[in-house]
């Protein structure tokens, strides 16, 4: 019986143990991630969530695969294919891309409505913050990068206003903002607006901003610099050519010289920041594994190079032997004893050939561009002036002086060689309604080797607009596709 | 088994031994079963004392014993015999089968019963079949055809690399459909099943129904697999020593590629064409002369970059026991190289002791500890050539692996070491096996400890104690002066290294309280009641460095500069009742059910509890007297139906979450994945019904099963509009429901049973059917890796979804397609994208089957695995033949293309590249296959050459695994994992064998092998 008692009450003990309050064990919380409702509370805590948008920017501009910071040039005449490359992008280069193409489609268009994702839930807190400079600062940087990340989706997959007569009412992309009710909705399925309605909207965000933002906020983030500076690019987009030029007027950056010995190379190498108004920032000692952007036009196996993407002959070769930048374009480089001009801007910092850079979105040059472009459409005189503060840095000496169509074409050429490589070209030829016109060189160094298989993409050719990738019009059926895809 | 042991054990019949100090003699005999057949394996005892042993192979004993002492015979299934020692030096015995049912014991959930009495349709593999399956380094491979309604791929040909198993078809659409592992009571995470040994393994119970599944709720709906290891028997020291060697290759294509001379002829073709991408190659470029020197170079690069795989296995087990306590310990040590050049391949030393004691009459108790240690490379698994899989398809043959100088010597560099030629792709993938190292050491311990405590007659209980705990290294290397280094790597700062260390812990503590009763003569009850808790904690470190002086030296203290660090932790918990019960009436009539309540920490607060439950009921028709006597040994009826469920999803997916990281050095916050809070317990309710049947004293004996399983409130990744700006672009919900139907046919026959010939052969086979029942709205769902698979109410799961193709149109040689209309059209668009009604990834056939025959000490058994129905998108094929890849080798094949009005049954011109490369049906090919998986003959030494040499038992033997296949499938067939890295196991979209995309190949292996028993 005593034993038979010790037996019960071992049982018990056994049953009680397993039995006292498991239940309270099933609440578990997060370890690693924070909670999207609490985090934000202070400066601190809203610039953390700032600097996420930022990295989201990093993340589809700097892809080695499809960053933004190259795909446009790939997609224009400025670079040939190497033929002993990895014929990587060749489905963009030849035009072949379609819905469910991968690359540049799916990733422009997911990655930057996450960084308008990130924006949304920073502006929606914002009311955290006490009243001030601080607060006003986030919400300056946050609604810029939103108008941004709106601005790179309506540029890549809808019309830009000046391309044609009809695009401003041609359908542009989903605006969403937080303070309009925009999100909230996870399955919400949202129809496209038009492009008028888009550029109204980023204009708004970005004009904003230019109120809000604060001078200075350190390397890699927005200031008030950096948001007049987009506003020239979206007023030049929108064809709003004196407001174009009263943005460009506020921007207090300067050119670099690049008649100052290898001050120039310097900003590409990322050991001076001088003429940079927006850059998207990597730390590549902390973040030695994050995207090398420098992939997109070559590798660099020593002693050889396998380029992706060389620089076209005819364009190369036009080059005035006064032009400074010549430096920072091209390289000679081999692969398997073949001769190319290659790409320079983005081999890697000083010494390194990894392409692992900064993001270079805006330098001043280009705001003095987008002013002598906005200029030449009210006052030539001024637009003369204006591009040869640019040239007065980029050429140990030039003719200029030119007039009408020629300083038209000057403004163009100007921008084309300064900008080359950098993400530009292919808007711009989209923006101004003209066609993509390569020359029908070879992709080696004299010219030689195998021509471009598509030379021409005609002026308003549907596929200056890229499609809306496929998981988007399966997920959601209110979403139209761009025409002829 | 365990339950029986106990039983044999039991130390009541102490009390009966008789006690007697007679002289010691040798007494040794013969033991065959009620077919005079001889019967190894017997377990002999002196009654009373420890002294035991076991029959050898041909049921021959000798053992030490004094004349009126006892000798007890037992066996599993068999009436244990007594004999007292008399006169005589010889007692031979012939056993019965035990005509109280315990002929085969059925590990079912939580316990066992005896297989009369089982109202469930469970699975069972048992050693034999294990055995013949050595070549097999992994657990879970070995159930491939083995067992009805168990589908097994293969993940892919990686050493050490899992398998997929699934159970009644695909029972989730969430990525992970795999059934819940549990070895010895304990549950094991299914990632870890490879570091088992498979020759500790007693047997599989695969559970299937609600009848078992149920008693495991939210855990249970994708099946059980209920692993049981083996254990010593009371008697003598039994010591197996087993060692195999052999090799292993790559399955041989069932097509060519290119050598020199054909693919410089392929590319000047092109070239005249005016394919863009040939003009630069040397196909169109090349002279006379240069052209002679490539054709001379002609490269194998499958030679260069693949080798015959090693494969070496080594066990060692020793077990016995006495009447209280019994023991099993094994070593085993596996190897195999991988059938890649250039790497170390898969290593495994594993440990094991399994002992149970009789401490007290009433209290029973035992461990289960294993200790496994393993290490593999990782090769890149990708879709490039960084990939040796991929490259060995894509590098010239014109490319030689190392460069030349030009008067035809290799090139050295200053250590006068060969320089590898980056050939054309850039990428010299045998240089990167070399400098980019990668690899993983896991320690998996495994361990349980139990007590049963007898409290009355009537009232038992169990505790169980188990735990798992994995412990993974990973270190990942780009080597200075390596492939990667000099691409991506700071020429500052020369070699990288990361190294990952996760620790995972699972631990389950569970309580069993049971009773048993008879009422009057016939009625048995018998209730039990389970608590359980089960934790699974996950930490993990890393780190990454850069910056080493010598690549000699892997370790991170070395290095310049440390570059990132980090480390984690994950954490759920799962904590359940249960009451099951069990009646019978006389063993005739049986109804059994079950509940369980679980609660588990993946779901929010509103949803945290699911119950599931299930009732099954079974008829022994051949206890009726109206069978008594007939040719029927066994005939039952049973059926099942009940529920449970699956929580196998992400932690916090009912929660918005932000997710820390950094940019140019800050700290930043960004909002990932969109939370549901009203995600819920996916379930399922089963049904089944079976009859089970033995006939002609069991020779012939079968299962057949049909069930009807429904899924509801299915958890997956519901796209969501991008726009949403979701990291995944789509959030966890319960989206829809599904069914799966089938009919499982298990048939075993001894066609031949006579004394010195033994004939067998055994089969199973599924046909089983799926289908979509509903979706969120009626809203089809685009799913699979790349999008080309789809869910739509009434169809197929996962029906193939993409571009019909209508050949080559034989005017032009200009590439057709259909278009939504079904009207054939000459341009490609992606929204002509439809569904493939009726082609899914999924087998609508699935089976094995076995024949053997024992000659005396000659042995052959031949496995055969299969299935059809199911279709594979051939991207393999597609790289091979693509147009645009004329920079890369091709297959023969692609001569086939059109060239003049009038040809048919060609590849597409070309001319027309942009639309002929395109994904399509064109690509879609049926996966159906019969494989000879195992061949394997042995021979076991006759016992009279054994007398006196110490040793019981000798057999050697000889396995082909994978010796040939029978498929129209263009590549090989059996595929798992398409590309691990654009569609790892587990991730989002992920379908097993959905698409082939150059996943490490499976292969072909011979062993040889020794296996002796003292």
């Amino acid at each position: 019986m005593k034993n038979r008692l010790y037996k019960y009450c071992l049982a018990s003990f056994v049953a009680a143990t397993l039995l006292v309050s498991c239940d309270d064990e099933l609440d578990v919380d997060p370890f690693t991630e924070g909670n999207p409702e609490t985090f934000f509370n202070t400066v601190s805590s809203f610039q953390n969530g700032v600097d996420g948008i930022y990295s989201q920017f990093w993340n589809y501009y700097s892809d080695p695969g499809s960053g933004l910071q190259g795909i446009p040039d790939i997609l224009s005449d400025n670079v040939i294919l190497a033929q002993t490359g990895r014929r990587s992008n060749e489905v963009y280069y030849d035009y072949r891309y379609n819905p469910n193409t991968g690359g540049a489609v799916s990733l422009y268009w997911s990655e930057a409505y996450e960084a308008v994702n990130a924006a949304n839930l920073v502006i929606g807190q914002i009311d955290n913050l006490p009243d001030g400079p601080d607060k006003n600062n986030i919400l300056g940087q946050a609604l810029a990068a939103r108008a941004i990340a709106h601005f790179d989706l309506a540029r890549v997959y809808a019309m830009i206003p000046t391309q044609s007569a009809d695009a401003n009412n041609s359908p542009g992309i989903v605006y969403l903002k937080v303070e309009d009710g925009d999100t909230g909705d996870p399955f919400a399925q949202p129809a496209r607006e038009t492009v008028a309605s888009n550029y109204a909207e980023i204009i708004g965000d970005l004009e904003q901003a230019a109120q809000l933002i604060g001078a200075s906020n350190g390397e890699g983030r927005l200031n008030r610099n950096g948001v007049y500076a987009m506003l020239s690019r979206v007023y030049l987009y929108n064809g709003d050519y004196q407001l174009a030029i009263n943005a460009a007027n506020q921007v207090t950056t300067t050119i670099v010289d690049a008649t100052e010995e290898g001050a120039l190379l310097a900003v590409y190498e990322d050991a001076s920041n001088e003429g940079i108004v927006i850059e998207w920032s990597v730390n590549t000692s902390s973040e030695s594994g994050f995207n090398n952007v420098g992939v997109l036009y070559s590798q660099t196996t020593p002693p050889n190079t396998v380029s992706e993407y060389v620089i076209d002959y005819e364009f190369f070769n036009n080059l005035d032997p006064n032009d400074l930048r010549a430096e920072v374009m091209q390289y000679d480089a081999t692969n398997q004893g073949n001769n190319y001009n290659a790409v320079r801007k983005f081999l890697g910092e000083t010494d390194e050939v990894n392409g692992r850079v900064d993001i270079k979105v805006l330098r001043a040059a280009e705001v003095l561009l987008n002013k002598a472009e906005a200029q030449f459409e009210i006052d030539q005189a001024a637009a003369l002036a204006t591009l040869n503060i640019l040239r007065n840095a980029r050429y140990t000496s030039y003719t200029g002086g030119e007039t009408g169509q020629a300083l038209e074409d000057a403004i163009q050429y100007e921008r084309r060689v300064e900008l080359s490589f950098e993400g530009h070209r292919f808007f711009d030829l989209k923006r101004r309604g003209e066609a993509v016109q390569r020359s029908n060189n070879g992709d080696l160094a004299d010219g030689s080797g195998t021509p471009p298989e598509i030379l021409t993409l005609p002026a308003g050719d549907y596929r200056f607009q890229l499609p809306i990738p496929i998981d988007e019009i399966n997920a959601n059926p209110n979403m139209a596709q761009n025409p002829n895809y | 088994m365990k339950a029986k042991l106990a039983w044999m054990l039991t130390p009541l019949l102490v009390l009966c031994m008789s006690f007697s100090f007679g002289q010691e003699k040798t007494v040794s005999g013969n033991v065959t079963d009620q077919n005079g057949l001889p019967l190894p394996g017997v377990s002999i005892l002196v009654v009373g004392t420890s002294n035991g042993t076991q029959t050898d192979f041909d049921g021959n004993y000798t053992i030490s014993a004094s004349q009126g002492q006892m000798l007890r015979f037992s066996y599993i299934g068999q009436k244990t015999v007594e004999r007292t020692i008399g006169a005589s030096s010889t007692i031979n015995v012939q056993m019965e089968d035990d005509a109280q049912a315990l002929e085969e014991v059925v590990v079912t959930g939580y316990g066992s019963r005896s297989r009369e009495l089982s109202t469930s349709a469970v699975s069972t593999v048992s050693t034999e079949k294990i055995e013949a399956f050595v070549p097999s380094t992994s657990v879970d491979n070995i159930l491939q055809g083995q067992a009805a309604g168990v589908q097994v791929t293969a993940a892919n040909g990686r050493p050490g690399q899992t398998a997929f198993v699934t159970i009644r078809g695909v029972g989730s659409l969430n990525a992970s459909t795999t059934p819940l592992y549990v070895v010895d009571g304990v549950p094991v995470n299914s990632d870890f099943i490879n570091n088992l040994n498979p020759n500790d393994i007693e047997s599989f119970s695969i559970l299937k129904d609600a009848a078992t599944v149920s008693k495991y709720g939210s855990r249970g709906s994708n099946g059980v697999v209920l692993i049981t290891t083996k254990q010593g028997k009371t008697g003598d020291a039994r010591i197996t020593f087993r060692s195999s060697f052999g090799f292993s290759e790559r399955i041989p294509d069932p097509f060519d590629l290119m050598n020199t001379s054909q693919k410089l002829e392929l590319e000047r073709q092109f070239a005249e064409l005016g394919v863009n991408a040939a003009q630069s190659l040397p196909g169109a470029t090349a002279d006379d002369a240069e052209r002679a020197r490539l054709i001379g170079l002609d490269t194998n690069w499958e030679e260069e970059l693949l080798r015959k795989g090693q494969i070496q296995s080594n066990s060692l087990s020793i077990s016995g026991g006495d009447e209280k306590m019994t023991y099993f310990l094994s070593l085993g040590y596996d190897k195999n190289t991988g059938i890649i050049d250039r790497i170390d391949g898969f290593e495994r030393v594993t440990a094991r002791l399994n002992t149970t004691y009789q401490a007290k009459e009433w209290l029973n108790v035992g461990t289960n500890i294993s200790l496994s240690r393993s290490t593999t490379d990782l090769p890149r698994d990708r879709n490039n050539v960084q990939n040796p899989f991929r490259a060995m398809y894509d590098y010239n043959p014109w490319d030689p692996l190392y460069l030349r100088n030009a008067d035809g010597s290799i090139q050295t560099d200053a250590q006068g070491d060969p320089v590898f030629n980056p050939t054309t792709s850039g990428f010299p993938i045998a240089k990167a096996l070399i400098t980019e190292p990668e690899d993983n050491r896991n320690f998996l311990i495994v361990g349980s400890l139990f007590a049963d405590i007898k409290f009355s007659d009537k009232f038992t209980n169990r505790f169980t104690v188990g735990a798992t705990n994995n412990r993974y290294n990973r270190t990942t290397r780009s080597i200075a002066g390596g492939v990667l280094n000099t691409i991506v790597g700071a020429a500052a700062f020369p070699g990288t290294q990361t190294d990952n260390f996760e620790n995972t812990l699972q631990y389950n503590v569970n309580n069993l309280f049971t009773y048993t009763d008879t009422f009057g003569e016939f009625h048995n009850l018998s209730a039990s009641f389970l608590l359980e808790y089960n934790e699974n904690i996950y930490t993990d470190l890393f780190a990454s460095a850069r910056g080493f002086p010598s690549p000699e030296i892997p370790y991170q203290e070395v290095a310049a500069e440390a570059t990132a660090s980090g480390s984690e932790e994950a954490r759920r918990v799962l904590f359940s009742q249960g009451l099951f019960v069990d009646y019978d009436y006389d063993g005739k009539y049986i109804l059994s059910g079950s509940i369980r309540r679980d609660g588990s920490s993946r779901f929010g607060p509103e949803n945290q509890y699911g119950y599931f439950y299930s009732g099954s009921a079974a008829w022994n028709i051949a206890r009726e007297s109206f069978l008594e006597g007939t040719a029927v040994n066994d005939l039952k009826l049973r059926a099942s139906y009940g529920t449970s469920g699956n929580q196998n999803i992400g932690d916090f997916n009912f929660l918005n979450l932000l997710e820390f990281g950094t940019y140019n050095g800050n700290t930043t916050a960004i909002p990932i994945g969109v939370g549901n809070p009203n995600i819920q317990w996916e379930s399922q309710a089963i049904l089944d019904i079976g009859v089970e049947f033995g006939l002609f004293n069991n020779r012939i004996n079968g299962v057949v099963d049909y069930f009807k399983k429904n899924s509801k409130d299915l958890l997956l990744n519901q796209p969501l509009s991008q726009t949403v700006g979701d990291e995944n672009n789509s959030i966890l919900a319960n989206i829809g429901e599904l069914e799966n139907s089938g009919i499982e046919v298990s048939l075993n026959a001894d066609i031949v049973r006579a004394e010195n010939f033994v004939w067998r052969a055994g089969g199973n086979i599924s046909f089983l059917d799926n289908k979509v029942i509903s979706l969120v709205n009626g809203d089809d769902i685009v799913s699979g890796t790349f999008g080309y698979n789809i869910l739509r109410e009434g169809e197929e799961i996962n029906s193939y979804y993409t571009v019909r193709y209508a050949g080559v149109n034989p005017a032009n040689g200009e590439p057709l397609y259909y278009d939504l209309d079904g009207n054939i059209t000459n341009e490609y668009s992606a929204s002509f994208n439809t569904i493939l009604e009726g082609k899914s990834p999924y087998a609508n056939i699935e089976g094995g089957f076995f024949t053997s025959i024992r000659w005396g000490g000659f042995g052959v058994r031949a496995d055969f695995v299969g299935k059809a129905g199911n279709y594979i998108m051939n991207f393999q094929r597609q790289s091979g033949i693509s147009i645009g890849n004329i920079d890369s080798n091709q297959r023969v094949e692609a001569f086939n293309y059109w060239k003049q009005p009038g040809d048919t049954n060609v590849l597409p011109s070309p001319l027309f590249q942009g639309t002929a490369d395109q994904d399509s049906d064109r690509w879609l090919e049926k996966g159906d296959y019969i494989r000879l998986r195992t061949l394997t003959v042995d021979y076991n030494l006759p016992g009279k050459f054994l007398d006196r040499t110490g040793i019981d038992r000798v057999r050697v033997f000889a396995t082909g695994q994978n010796l040939f296949t029978i498929t129209e499938y263009n590549g090989d067939p059996e595929i798992g994992i398409g590309s691990n890295e654009s569609s790892a196991a587990g991730s989002a979209g992920f379908i097993p064998g959905a698409f082939s995309l150059f996943s490490y190949p499976q292969t072909r292996s011979y062993t040889f092998g020794v296996e002796i028993g003292f």
